[in-house]
């Protein structure tokens, strides 16, 4: 495979995800969004083995596509909170396990969950969605770290607005505090919904024969293993983050 | 493909889609050249799969996965029983469509409407 052809798989592979990601927001089923996955990864590829262009199958808009699709699938309300539960999960169990470590660290029995955390967990989250729904841009912007830039470039504009409108943050405000028992009952909560998104999805990939089902051990481990970089990287975020914007701030 | 081309396919692609697959069960790609050999091409052909997922929705066509050898499982559609009554109804439609607006481009008038080609004014 040559470098072109490479770029273009990238290009395929990243408006898929991102037409998969926004069908996961619009509530559509897993093994249907699979199925529809399927079906425009392989056109795609036919499409572009055949000298077509992107554009030529998913028209100027590939947002537009992947909404019109969406809207003849009929999704039901409560789908939607399939995506809300894997999220809630994720945040409770990078807030639990954040307190909980900053309790051991720092032996001390309370936990301050300051605005600067909430800033973090809420940026990160918003993030990884835009960058996942980034891939509609493809036709436009091919390559991954040009869309990046663009979004780099977004929230640089953002903080400029937010300064020339004079909005000052007090960064180390504290939002919440709680003490042991409300941390091993935050991380009590985080496993049992854990389980609770876990056994809904193994229950549904059962049902599905378009799915295939990750081993219990594996997607666990996988869990665990992103909620701890999250952790390190919060850790790492509220010093680095705090002293960046600290000085953005004040060299605007 | 023009304007107008784009703006007639637009209503009929779903019927056009359903006569693909009343043919022979056929993939996504398949039924995009197949209307393109017939001289039909799709200004974003994407658009079939909305369109293929209300048919399926509405009970006309059905879509199952077949293994392939050099990939993963493609998905066909066949056609429905329910499909191939509510195409005999879409093509007599059309046919009934097509020939009132052919009459209308050959000027050709029907009888109770005959009259004068330049009418005149009462004096």
């Amino acid at each position: 495979m040559n470098r072109a052809d490479q770029h273009t798989q990238q290009q395929i592979a990243d408006l898929v995800e991102a037409c998969m990601g926004y069908w996961e927001l619009r509530g559509i089923a897993l093994e249907s969004s699979t199925e529809m996955q399927l079906e425009l990864e392989q056109h795609l590829q036919q499409a572009v083995s055949d000298g077509k262009s992107l554009e030529a199958v998913l028209g100027p808009n590939p947002a537009a596509f992947a909404e019109a699709w969406a809207r003849e699938m009929h999704p039901r309300f409560w789908r939607g909170g399939a995506r809300v539960l894997h999220g809630l999960v994720y945040a409770l169990s990078v807030v639990s396990t954040t307190a909980l470590i900053s309790q051991v660290l720092a032996h001390s029995p309370s936990f301050t969950f300051t605005v600067l955390a909430a800033y973090l967990l809420t940026g990160s989250g918003l993030l990884a969605l835009l960058l996942q729904l980034g891939g509609f841009l493809s036709p436009r912007i091919s390559t991954r770290a040009g869309r990046e830039a663009l979004m780099l470039a977004g929230v640089v504009l953002a903080v400029l607005v937010l300064r020339l409108a004079r909005m000052k943050v007090n960064w180390s405000m504290a939002l919440l505090s709680w003490n042991w028992p409300m941390t091993i009952l935050l991380l009590a909560l985080a496993v049992g919904l854990f389980s609770l998104d876990f056994w809904r999805t193994s229950h549904r990939e059962r049902s599905s024969s378009a799915t295939v089902s990750m081993p219990t051990l594996r997607s666990v481990t996988m869990f665990v293993a992103s909620v701890a970089v999250f952790d390190v990287m919060m850790f790492v975020a509220s010093v680095a983050v705090f002293d960046f914007c600290r000085l953005a701030l004040r060299l605007v | 493909m023009d304007t107008r081309s784009t703006q007639l396919l637009k209503g009929t692609l779903d019927m056009c889609l359903l006569a693909t697959i009343a043919q022979r069960p056929c993939y996504g790609y398949e039924m995009v050249q197949q209307l393109a050999h017939q001289g039909l091409d799709l200004v974003g052909e994407g658009s079939i799969y909305p369109l293929l997922s209300r048919l399926q929705l509405l009970g006309y066509i059905e879509g199952y996965l077949v293994a392939s050898r050099d990939g993963p499982k493609r998905k066909y559609y066949r056609l429905l029983p329910t499909g191939a009554k509510q195409l005999e109804q879409w093509q007599a439609e059309w046919e009934r469509f097509a020939q009132a607006v052919e009459r209308i481009l050959k000027g050709e008038r029907s009888d109770e409407q005959s009259r004068p080609a330049h009418p005149t004014t009462d004096r």
